[in-house]
This record gives structure tokens, C-alpha cells and sequence, in this order.
């Protein structure tokens, strides 16, 4: 994908500039100190109308989004997405989450955001997540695998449409991942690099994204997305 | 001051009568006979009368209105920010999903309220409209037999007095109740007036065919003929009180089950939360205590928001993160559970959960940190992967008395026609189970 053209903004290099929505204020203080010295903070947001003038008046490299957010039409996380996507944002968005439940994590998958993870993760993981988006990969936590081999089924079935079903490769991936795997482990488990694995899951986020599946597009429905 | 001009519920034609008494201040009986006095004077009580029963609301309608704007609105609106805000968007989730917030039932107050009193305005102008009409159209008939034209009013007549009926009918429901049949019906506005003109077409043709026919054979059939119409007419008029009353008990019905949702909710919140954050001030010196009861009382709160009622709890995931809960509980380190596909709990499925306890409880047990369980039901297999991040160990070096490994997960899974396969480096531990899925997975 296009991680040579990272959006430079005369910050010293290496480090990712942050946005952060969270309607708690606890959590946005605990989160912003967490985040390792190579992260800058450019600003916060609770609600969906305030996020969508911080971000597009700071124009930050990545967007720590909350999956539910007071505001707007009570779209949450994916209506901040859709909104700062019409209004040709070039930052990216990672979704955290408090959920279980797949339809929330999807809605905000299919709005854009490139990763999703737990609001558990510690700094170090939160730190190296950030740095992902930032580079143009995508974020996979173990849930989300789980989530994705559900809606696409474990076994590589037959269907017209390319993007309703996950390559042979692309599967175990998942389900290296699902395991808890990291993608160096499972770069290393499949005797493939690196780049392959993150290939991989950049093409199975395009297909969770494009998608037609019948429980993709549900899920999506549910939160009024489509 | 003078008491408002309502409409009493308790009087004998509409009210209008005894709400006058009210508002003047004199006995009922004397309002009565001015009006029987007025009517005797050209009918000008009966216009009166007719006059305040359309144009003075009754008490009811008062009261309705004014509860609309206020009470259940905001109230609603305050129960729906505070979930959102307060407790986490997450348990607003929870709401939808297990039905708690009834959309259609909470919104009624709030849904309205914005639009109500433009609506009633318009309403009320609509009204005056109808019966300037009417009044329009006597007044045109009167000048019409006036140039001489010869004016049936054996005809007239009834179809007035059906018309009238029929509106009057419609007139008992107020505003919001009649827009609510009328789109519980399905029928919208247009819908509506054409039953309403269908009632009155059916009593006018059931009156004239009765009043109009003789001879034998014909009057029985005709009467006959009459006397269904009459009925299917009257049936229609009369349609608007049952869909009154029920919709008036089932409003009931919805109020009372979200009032015992909320009761369980708030009951849940105390006995859980409100307990455990008390247990946390007190143990606030103690991070491993804090940290067991936060995530023990998290994993509770999900499983009350998250899970899913249609699952069957006694399946192998729920058994598994049950498991992995306990085990949590014990040492301390978080046991994730991710599971694709489910599959009911038969003697194998059992032991493969018993087997995945064991590894689960290794992990965190001599590995000590983070635990992950992965839980794959395909058609064919049922796979459980248990992961940690540990330093590993040899497995050849494990002393031969040592149970765990070779009794609790090897032997287990073989004596259920399934394999076991642990693999241990520098990177961490992983157990795999598998199972095939012939015996007890069909149940």
C-alpha cells in the first residue's frame, strides 16, 4: 500500500502526530500518557462534532477513535470517519474499543479505519500500533481476526465475488493472528517476511471494507452505515 | 379568577354543560335549561351546544398536552444521556441490543414533542376550517330552495346526521391517539377518510334501501341488505374505541416493562459495580488486588452487556471463557478468549474444554503473563489453541511423573479420538488441541 508517502508535517522524524477522541476524560489523560515519547499529541476530542473540527484543523497523522461517541447523528466512531473523509482528511484512523460486539467493531472497520484494538492494550502496544497506521499498515488485534473469520467463513468456499472470500494465505494469517500470533511470529510461522504478512492483512482490511458478504453488510445496516 | 373552560368528564352528552356550570360558577341544572331554552328559540342552543363540544378541549386532553411537553420527554431524554455519558457507551449498546430502550416506546414523548404544538395549531385551524364548511354548505342549500329549486331534504337530512355522527365518532380520540391508529392502521390520512366515507356511505345506503323498499320478498331481502349495511357501518364508526382502548393498554403494558428494565438495570449496577468500586477504595494499596477485582468485574459487566441471549450458554466457547475467567481470577493475568464458530457441548467437546483448562492454567501458571485462546468450530474439526508469551520450556526435560501435559491434555484428547501437539521455544508456549467432529457434535 502507500506507506512511502507518509504525511509530512515539519515534525521531527519518526515521530507520529496524534489525535485523540474519547468522550473520558479519565481515558484520554490515561492514554496520552501512555503513549511513548515518539508520539505527539496535537489534541483531543469528545464528541463527534468536536472531533471533526479538531481533526481536520490539526490534521494529525493517526486518529485514536473511540468506537463510541456521543454526538452527530449517533453514528460514533464511524460517523467521525465518514465525516472527516468527506471532508478529504488524509489522516487514519484507529479504532478502540471497549465492545465485544462485532457489528460495532465492524461499523467502524467498513467507515475506514485501518486497525482496531482493545482499550486494555498497554503503552508499548498502543505505541507500536500508532506507528503501524501511521506507516499505512493495517492493525489487527486477535478479536478482530475472530471477528473477520466469522464473517468470512474458516474454509475457503466458492463465491463469485473476489472479495467475499479470503485466500487460502490470507486465512491462515488470520488465524495466526487470531491466536495471538504478532506479525513478525507469524511472518516467521509461515516462512514468509514481514511485508508479505502485512500485505496480507492490508488486503483482508480492503475486503472487510469492500465487501458485500451478507453479515458485512448487516452489521454495517445495523449501525445505519449504508 | 374563573376556573379554565374544559369539557367535564362527567357529564351527560360531552361536558359542555357541566364544564360551563364550572367555568361561570352556577349549578348545572340552570346552564341545562338555558340551553334547552336557547334551542327553543330557532335551535340556537343546539348550535351553541354543538359549538363548544368541537371547540372546548376536555380536561384530559389539557392534561395530555401538558404532560407531552415536559414530563416524559425529558425525563426520557435524561435516562438516554446519562447511559451515554455516564456509564459508558457501552452499556447504551447493551441497552439496544437486549431491548432494554424500547426506540419506538421511549421516543414517543421525545419524538413529538418538538413538532406537538404546531401540529395542534394546525389541527385546530383544520377544524375551523371543516366547520365554516359546513356551515358554508347549509347556508348554500337554503339559498338554493330560496331561487326555488326543489331541495330533497328527505335525502339531506340523514346523510347530515351520519355525517355528523360518523365525525363525532372520530372527534372522541385526541390528536396524537388518532395520528397514532391512524398509522398503527397502516391507513394515513387518506386511508382514514376513506373508511370514515365508507362507514357513512354504507349507514346512509343501509337507511335509504330500508326506508325506500316495500312489497314482500323484496322488503325482507332489502331489509336484510339494510340491516347489514347498518351494522357494518355502525362497526366502523365504533372501530376507532377498540383501537382506543388497546392502544391505550398496550402503551400501559410498554411503560410498565421499561420501568422493570430500568429497576433491573440500577439493581445490577449496585450489586455489582457500585460493590466492587467500594472494594476497590478499600484495597487501593494493593495493585494485584485492584487489578483482580477490576478485571473480574469487568469480564462480569461484558458478559451481562455482550452476551448473547440466543447462544447456548452451555456451548464450548461460553464454557471455555468461563474457564479462562476463573483461571484469571486465580492468577492474576489476563486469559483472552477469541472464538470462531461454536459447538455444543458433548462428552469429547468436555474434555477438550478440560484439556484447554490445563494448558490455560500452565500458561499462567509457569509462564505468567498474557494468555491467549483461540476456539476454531469448523465443519469438520474443533481446534483450541492456547498461546503464551513465556519463556517457554523443554518438553522432553519435564520429569516423567509429572501428570499434567501427558495425562490432562495428551491422553485426554487421544480417549476422545482427538490429538494434542504443544510446541515450546523462546518465543512462548503454544498447546493446539483438535478434535474431529463425529461424536456428540451433531447433538
Amino acid at each position: 500500500m502507500d506507506s512511502e508517502n507518509l504525511p509530512a508535517d515539519g515534525a521531527v522524524p519518526g515521530t507520529v502526530s496524534v489525535v485523540i477522541v474519547d468522550d473520558h476524560g479519565i481515558f484520554r489523560s490515561g492514554l496520552r500518557a501512555a503513549l511513548g515519547p515518539v508520539i505527539r499529541v496535537l489534541g483531543e476530542a469528545a464528541t463527534v462534532e468536536e472531533a471533526e473540527s479538531v481533526i481536520t484543523a490539526t490534521g494529525p497523522d493517526v486518529v485514536l477513535l473511540d468506537v463510541h461517541l456521543p454526538g452527530g447523528r449517533g453514528g460514533g466512531g464511524a460517523e467521525v470517519i465518514h465525516r472527516c473523509v468527506t471532508r478529504g482528511t488524509a489522516s487514519r484512523f484507529l479504532a478502540l474499543s471497549v465492545s465485544d460486539s462485532a457489528e460495532d467493531v465492524v461499523a467502524v472497520i467498513r467507515a475506514g479505519a485501518r486497525g482496531y484494538v482493545t482499550k486494555t492494550i498497554s503503552g508499548p502496544e498502543i505505541t507500536d500500533a500508532v506507528q503501524r497506521i501511521a506507516s499505512g499498515d493495517a492493525v489487527f488485534s486477535p478479536r478482530l481476526a475472530g471477528f473477520v473469520l466469522d464473517a468470512f467463513g474458516t474454509a475457503s468456499v466458492a463465491v463469485d465475488d473476489e472479495l467475499d472470500r479470503l485466500s487460502a494465505r490470507e486465512l491462515e494469517v488470520m488465524r495466526l493472528i487470531a491466536r495471538g500470533y504478532s506479525y513478525k511470529e507469524t511472518a516467521k510461522e509461515l516462512f514468509i517476511s514481514v511485508k508479505t504478512v502485512e500485505t496480507h492483512v492490508s488486503a483482508v482490511l480492503r475486503k472487510l471494507q469492500l465487501s458485500s458478504r451478507h453479515e458485512l453488510t448487516r452489521w454495517a445496516t445495523e449501525r445505519r452505515l449504508l | 379568577m374563573r376556573p379554565p373552560l374544559l369539557r367535564r368528564s362527567d357529564g351527560v352528552i360531552a361536558g359542555v354543560c357541566a364544564g360551563l356550570a364550572v367555568h361561570l360558577g352556577i349549578p348545572r341544572s340552570w346552564v341545562r335549561i338555558g340551553m334547552a331554552v336557547l334551542t327553543l328559540a330557532s335551535g340556537a342552543g343546539v348550535l351553541l351546544y354543538a359549538w363548544l363540544w368541537i371547540f372546548v378541549p376536555t380536561a384530559a386532553d389539557k392534561a395530555a398536552e401538558a404532560g407531552r411537553q415536559t414530563g416524559p420527554a425529558a425525563f426520557m431524554h435524561g435516562v438516554d444521556t446519562k447511559i451515554l455519558h455516564d456509564g459508558g457507551a457501552q452499556a447504551g449498546r447493551g441497552d439496544q441490543r437486549n431491548g432494554f430502550a424500547d426506540p419506538a416506546g421511549a421516543g414517543t414523548g421525545g419524538i413529538l414533542e418538538p413538532d406537538s404544538w404546531r401540529e395542534r395549531t394546525v389541527r385546530a385551524g383544520r377544524r375551523e376550517v371543516l366547520f365554516g364548511t359546513a356551515l358554508l354548505l347549509a347556508a348554500a342549500v337554503f339559498v338554493v330552495q330560496l331561487l326555488g329549486v326543489q331541495v330533497n331534504w328527505g335525502f339531506l337530512v340523514p346523510i347530515a346526521v351520519v355525517a355528523t355522527g360518523a365525525a363525532l365518532a372520530w372527534s372522541q380520540l385526541d390528536d396524537v391517539r388518532r395520528a397514532r391508529v391512524m398509522n398503527r392502521a397502516g391507513a394515513g390520512r387518506a386511508g382514514g377518510a376513506l373508511r370514515l366515507l365508507a362507514g357513512i356511505v354504507l349507514v346512509v345506503a343501509g337507511v335509504l334501501v330500508a326506508l325506500s323498499s316495500s312489497g314482500s320478498w323484496t322488503l325482507t331481502m332489502a331489509t336484510l341488505v339494510a340491516v347489514l349495511a347498518v351494522l357494518a357501518g355502525v362497526g366502523l364508526v365504533l372501530a376507532p374505541w377498540g383501537l382506543k382502548f388497546w392502544r391505550d393498554l398496550e402503551t400501559e403494558r410498554a411503560a410498565r416493562a421499561r420501568e422493570t428494565e430500568r429497576a433491573e438495570i440500577a439493581a445490577h449496577l449496585h450489586d455489582s459495580v457500585l460493590q466492587t468500586l467500594a472494594l476497590i477504595q478499600n484495597r487501593a494499596d494493593s495493585e494485584t488486588d485492584v487489578l483482580r477485582l477490576a478485571r473480574a468485574q469487568e469480564r462480569e459487566l461484558r458478559q451481562w452487556l455482550f452476551a448473547d441471549p440466543a447462544r447456548d450458554p452451555g456451548s464450548l466457547a461460553e464454557r471455555l471463557r468461563a474457564m479462562a475467567g476463573e483461571i484469571e481470577d486465580l492468577y492474576g493475568h489476563p486469559v483472552a478468549v477469541v472464538a470462531v464458530g461454536d459447538a455444543a457441548l458433548g462428552p469429547a467437546e468436555d474434555a477438550l474444554a478440560q484439556a484447554a483448562r490445563e494448558a490455560m492454567l500452565n500458561a499462567a501458571k509457569h509462564a505468567a503473563v498474557a494468555v491467549s485462546v483461540y476456539l476454531e468450530a469448523g465443519a469438520d474439526t474443533v481446534e483450541v489453541f492456547v498461546r503464551d508469551r513465556g519463556d517457554g520450556f523443554d518438553p522432553s526435560a519435564v520429569p516423567s511423573d509429572r501428570l499434567g501435559i501427558r495425562e490432562s491434555i495428551h491422553s485426554r484428547m487421544l480417549r476422545h479420538g482427538g490429538s494434542s501437539e504443544l510446541r515450546s521455544d523462546g518465543d512462548g508456549t503454544e498447546v493446539r488441541l483438535r478434535l474431529p467432529r463425529t461424536t456428540g457434535s451433531a447433538a
